[in-house]
């Protein structure tokens, strides 16, 4: 029977065994490869995506608990090709490296950022507990993010 | 509904508990999944079967009365967190809640999985539960069954076919409680150790029951009957205490694991108790 999920708001349908994690249906037949399979076991947040509107670790979601989820990958944050403004201002501000934890930055920042528009540094640093970035650009990330957040547009 | 052999979505608890019984120990309850979902990175199998019991609505339900608090074993670490914050005789328990893993797993992990994951030494939430002498509530094909959280804690190995853990209780009182823990990193990974407590004190000040259990340091949680018994009668204050936890911590045995020998989960208890001690003296002021 197939499993059939709302992927960045189009239904999609798996025959994937129901215990595959979301991560690989994501990656391997959707070819939505922002999502990255990085350590498998929800410790370094690359493969963050949101369901239900939830950001959630896609490597730990079995596919078949995501029956009927509305699954939002990093692929649709830029809606029409648009960088978000959080996307934008990290662009803007240079803190992209190598690229691997990025995806998953930007669906838990996007998500903590909607509850939470003006966080403290130290707000930011516990939302991003779960994001782990090897090349250690946590401190420019949270300049950008912080540098967005306190523009005077973002107050409005 | 099932979606295939190997996952069967209940719908209801009796639902859960009726496949269970009909697969005969073959299927195993699965909830937020965050544990099971990393089996073969432990080298374990998965099991023959599952039944998710994740979308049962009875099992996400919170009631908080004045006398208890009511938790459905589904329910998340976010959502107690939520559900607690501001409530000071529980501050152990939604300190536990808010501070454990990191916060996409907290979305997903459950305090029934916290509770049933008898190879998880490093749980938040057990210590934080003992020290409030909570109760399980068990439904299986015998009707519901309730025990004591640490004797739960010795038979979760062995349950009889069936059993599905539905709730916890956890008593209210005129308690304050204060979890401390602590990972390597400042958050986000497993704590090498935890200690929880639970105090009551007169008007005074003097404490008149005192509640301490510790996590992680030992392969299962458990209460600190001795420091208990020490800090009774007693002023709050934290570097006696402190002197006592260190008297009295080689009454544990550290298990050794990846991210911290024995001796050193052990050695660092009775700081963790000191600070938990802290954080009762601060909700004071």
């Amino acid at each position: 029977m197939p499993i059939t999920l709302i992927v960045n708001g189009e239904e999609r349908a798996t025959q994937a065994a129901p215990m595959t994690p979301l991560l690989d249906v994501l990656r391997e037949e959707f070819f939505l490869t922002g999502a990255k399979a990085v350590c498998r076991e929800g410790f370094c947040g690359a493969c963050t995506v949101h369901a239900d509107g939830i950001a959630r670790m896609s490597c730990l979601m079995p596919v078949g608990l995501a029956e009927g989820c509305a699954i939002t990958t990093v692929e649709a944050i830029a809606a029409d090709g648009v960088l978000s403004p959080l996307q934008q201002a990290l662009e803007d501000h240079d803190v992209v490296q190598c690229g691997m934890c990025f995806p998953g930055m930007v669906m838990s920042l996007t998500k903590f950022l909607e509850q939470n528009a003006h966080p403290s540094r130290d707000e930011m640093k516990t939302a991003l507990a779960g994001n782990i970035c090897r090349c250690t650009g946590y401190e420019r990330v949270i300049d950008a993010v912080l540098a967005l957040t306190n523009a005077p547009q973002a107050a409005e | 509904m099932a979606h295939a052999d190997n996952l069967y979505i209940a719908a209801s608890v009796a639902d859960a508990v009726a496949v269970l019984v009909d697969r005969a120990g073959a299927a195993t309850p699965l909830a937020g999944a965050t544990w099971v979902m990393r089996a073969p990175l432990r080298r374990e199998p998965l099991a023959h079967s599952y039944v998710a019991i994740s979308q049962i609505e009875a099992l996400q339900r919170i009631d908080i009365s004045e006398d208890e608090a009511v938790i459905g074993s589904c329910v998340t670490h976010a959502r107690l967190a939520e559900a607690l914050a501001g409530r000071g005789d529980l501050a152990a328990l939604a300190t536990a809640a808010a501070k454990s893993a990191n916060p996409a797993v907290r979305q997903a992990a459950t305090v029934g999985g916290n509770l049933c994951t008898a190879d998880f030494a490093a749980a938040d939430l057990v210590p934080a539960l003992l020290c409030f002498d909570a109760a399980v509530e068990l439904e299986g094909p015998g009707g519901v069954q309730r025990l004591p959280l640490q004797e739960f804690l010795s038979l979760r190995h062995a349950l009889p076919v069936g059993s599905l853990l539905c709730r916890i209780v956890v008593p209210r009182s005129a308690a304050r409680s204060a979890h401390a823990r602590l990972p390597l990193r400042k958050a986000g990974d497993y704590p090498v150790a935890i200690a929880s407590l639970s105090i009551e004190q007169d008007d005074k000040g003097i404490v008149t029951r005192a509640a301490v259990a510790v996590g992680s340091v030992e392969p299962v949680a458990r209460r600190w009957p001795s420091l208990e018994t020490a800090l009774v009668g007693r002023p709050l204050n934290t570097a006696w205490i402190g002197v006592q936890a260190e008297r009295l911590a080689e009454e544990f045995t550290g298990r050794d694991g990846v991210e911290a020998p024995g001796w050193y989960r052990v050695k660092v208890l009775p700081t963790l108790v000191r600070r938990a001690v802290e954080a009762l003296s601060a909700q004071t002021a």
